[in-house]
């Protein structure tokens, strides 16, 4: 993602030692918290992943495919995976980027208000605001409830993949309104205005001056959303009442049902790349698009 | 296997305990319970003051560590939880866990003998596990000479249902699946774990549920594929809420939460049954672990843990069967009675041990097809 570049000159140039060094120790604490808990948990998932199961379940050193070439036996937890989590990062982008246009360019003094009033849900557990969703969608007392006795037919959306998509959306969502919020709130408004005076319409405003402006902020959010929804395993357990097989799922499979970590350590792998695939296709769209825009705003 | 109960946190203060297993627990509900080392007793008869137990979540009575650390004068008794066996082995793989008890489910005992995890018992220094040990709790295949477990507690896997949402109750795993693929269709409930719902297919072939025969794996499959479309739901944390709800009728899972609900006026009808063909009997067993740094203290605790009146706590405590005998006669009627919790003799006949089966492929693939294609 966005990547902060270091400030050449301040420190690094003009041999300055002791600046040297200074940096070297400030850095030092991130990249060991970056290399144990980050690099080196992802290595050995995938030294793993080339061995076999041990006889009483785990791992046991070699260095075998098998695991890897099993994966084609089952794709359908990474497609349903996919579905989801693509469904659900477009479901973010559209309730989130009317919420961050409003929150940087509308809510005036309430603003601190509304932020707040975003982040207080996060102050309680994950878990516990996931088995909200099941009272919201209660069969009886309920959405579903109430819904049912107005359609006059049974409606039922715990344990559907619609709860699924509801629950992540809802989970994730202010992971995509704050960097939308960031970027469109550093918006050169004047450009706005240059563009209305131009005799530019809201639409045409929005879509060659505010969108691209915004895209960072966009592609960030859409990314962090993105790749927790790949992964995701308690919202589909809860309000999917597991009926909804996604990656995480299969996961849980493979280490606590089979015991065999090569093999969900390969599945691990595999999601990984997966994520990363979607996302450098998603990227390369991006920035195709906005080429395509520049030129045409020229 | 098995992995029981999240919902037991949230509910705490309202149920007596019901689950000591559950995946989700991880997510940061579980926490170690008495870690507060009271500072309280005489010192200890030369077997130190500490005693490191790794455990499932509340799975000891308060009130018999309140006394284990009163009468041996442990000052430093630490209780670390897991939420399921391969947790447990996990940790031991690892290296040395520092813990003296832990209490893995009987079919990974082999395992872990065999990988050199735990230590063979003197049984001498156990005088109440040789007197009061049920015989038939004695010499079982994951075991066979009694040298590296002491049975802790034992339960079942069954049907659960609302009586009065059945014309019929279910007896047998025939019913239960003519009901699931019929009148019923949409509100079952099965645990999401392989071991257990594996039972309800192989037991109604007639078959052993440890069976890794192919052609009974594959007539199995084809009953589970044949209820897929017909499930509810998979769920081994929250089936008593589904069930409290009315939004499930039965579920194939555990006897744990059956006392919580025939508690309430609303859901008394909830019942359990062992199914007629037979079922799966799982029992939890206290290991003494190889690298024990408290080992003297470790076999008072499973000398202590099974004297009459201790354990009869524990079963008051926990709502599973001891394999006790003479703390059976201390536990109360109306548990005894329950054959939920103590099934009678002829349904223990038809009940058969669980083996380690997690490393049989066909059953992976089967329960994988299973999964992707529940609720149709």
């Amino acid at each position: 993602m966005t990547a902060v570049a270091a400030e050449p000159g301040r420190f690094a140039s003009g041999g300055r030692g002791r600046s040297a060094l200074l940096t070297s120790l400030l850095v030092l604490p991130t990249a060991l918290w970056y290399g144990l808990l980050l690099v080196a948990p992802l290595a050995i998932i995938f030294v793993f992943s080339f061995g076999v199961r041990a006889r009483n379940g785990g791992y046991a050193p070699a260095f075998v495919l098998d695991n890897y070439a099993d994966l084609f036996n089952r794709p359908e937890p990474y497609i349903n995976s996919l579905i989801m989590a693509g469904a659900g990062t477009i479901g973010c982008l559209l309730i989130g980027l009317p919420l961050a246009y409003f929150l940087a360019t509308r809510a005036g003094k309430r603003k601190n208000l509304l932020i707040l009033l975003l982040v207080i849900p996060f102050w309680t557990s994950f878990l516990i605001r996931t088995y909200a969703w099941l009272l919201i969608f209660n069969s009886d007392s309920g959405l579903d409830g109430i819904l049912s006795e107005l359609l006059g037919t049974r409606v039922k959306i715990n344990g559907t993949p619609f709860a699924v998509f509801i629950g992540i959306v809802y989970g994730y969502l202010p992971l995509m309104v704050f960097p939308l919020y960031v970027t469109l709130e550093r918006l050169d408004r004047t450009l706005v205005e240059a563009s209305k005076d131009l005799g530019a319409g809201r639409w045409a405003t929005f879509r060659q001056i505010t969108l691209p402006m915004a895209l960072p902020g966009l592609v960030t959010g859409s990314i962090l959303v993105f790749i927790p929804m790949m992964g995701e395993y308690v919202i589909p357990a809860i309000l999917g009442y597991g009926t909804y097989y996604m990656a995480g799922s299969a996961l849980v499979s493979s280490f606590l049902e089979a015991r065999n970590w090569p093999a969900g350590s390969a599945r691990a792998v595999f999601l990984i790349v997966v994520m990363m695939v979607t996302i450098a296709f998603y990227l390369w769209f991006v920035n195709r698009g906005r080429k395509v825009r520049e030129t045409s705003v020229l | 296997m098995s992995d029981r109960g999240l919902d037991w946190y949230l509910k705490q203060a309202a149920n007596k305990p019901i689950n000591r297993r559950g995946f989700l627990a991880m997510a940061g509900l579980t926490g170690g319970a008495a870690a507060l080392a009271a500072a309280c007793g005489p010192g200890g008869a030369g077997i130190g003051t500490s005693l490191w137990i790794y455990n499932w979540s509340d799975y000891i009575a308060d009130a018999n560590i309140t006394e284990f650390k009163k009468r041996f004068g442990i000052t430093d008794f630490r209780y670390d939880t897991y939420a399921n066996n391969e947790e447990l082995i996990a940790k031991l793989q690892a290296g040395a866990s520092g813990y003296d008890i832990a209490a893995p489910t009987a079919e990974y005992t082999p395992g872990m003998v065999d990988d050199g995890f735990l230590e063979k018992l003197d049984l001498t220094k156990l005088p109440n596990v040789t007197k009061y040990i049920d015989e038939k709790f004695k010499g079982l295949w994951w075991d066979p000479t009694n040298e590296y477990q002491v049975p802790k507690d034992f339960g079942t896997t069954g049907i659960m249902y609302r009586g009065k949402l059945l014309d019929t109750p279910p007896a047998s795993w025939q019913d239960f699946y003519d009901l699931t693929t019929g009148s019923e269709s949409g509100k079952v409930v099965m645990v999401d774990s392989m071991g257990d719902v594996f039972v309800f297919p192989l037991k109604m072939l007639g078959k052993s549920l440890n069976s890794n025969e192919p052609a009974d794996l594959e007539a199995a499959r084809e009953i589970l594929l044949d209820v897929a479309p017909h499930i509810l739901a998979l769920d081994s944390d929250l089936y008593q809420d589904k069930l409290a709800s009315e939004e499930a009728s039965m579920v194939l899972g555990w006897t744990g939460p059956l006392l919580g609900l025939q508690g309430e006026a609303a859901t008394a009808d909830a019942a359990y049954v062992v199914p007629s063909e037979g079922s799966l009997f799982w029992m939890d067993t206290w290991v003494m672990l190889k690298d024990a740094p408290h080992k003297e203290a470790a076999y008072k605790w499973l000398d202590f843990i099974q004297e009459p009146a201790i354990q009869a706590a524990e079963t008051e405590f926990n709502y599973y069967a001891t394999c006790n005998t003479e703390a059976k006669k201390l536990v109360p009627q109306e548990i005894l009675d329950n054959p939920a919790v103590f099934p009678p003799d002829d349904v223990f006949a038809k009940l058969e041990g669980a083996e380690d089966t997690s490393g049989n492929n066909q059953r992976l693939e089967i329960w994988e097809e299973f999964k992707s294609k529940i609720g149709g």
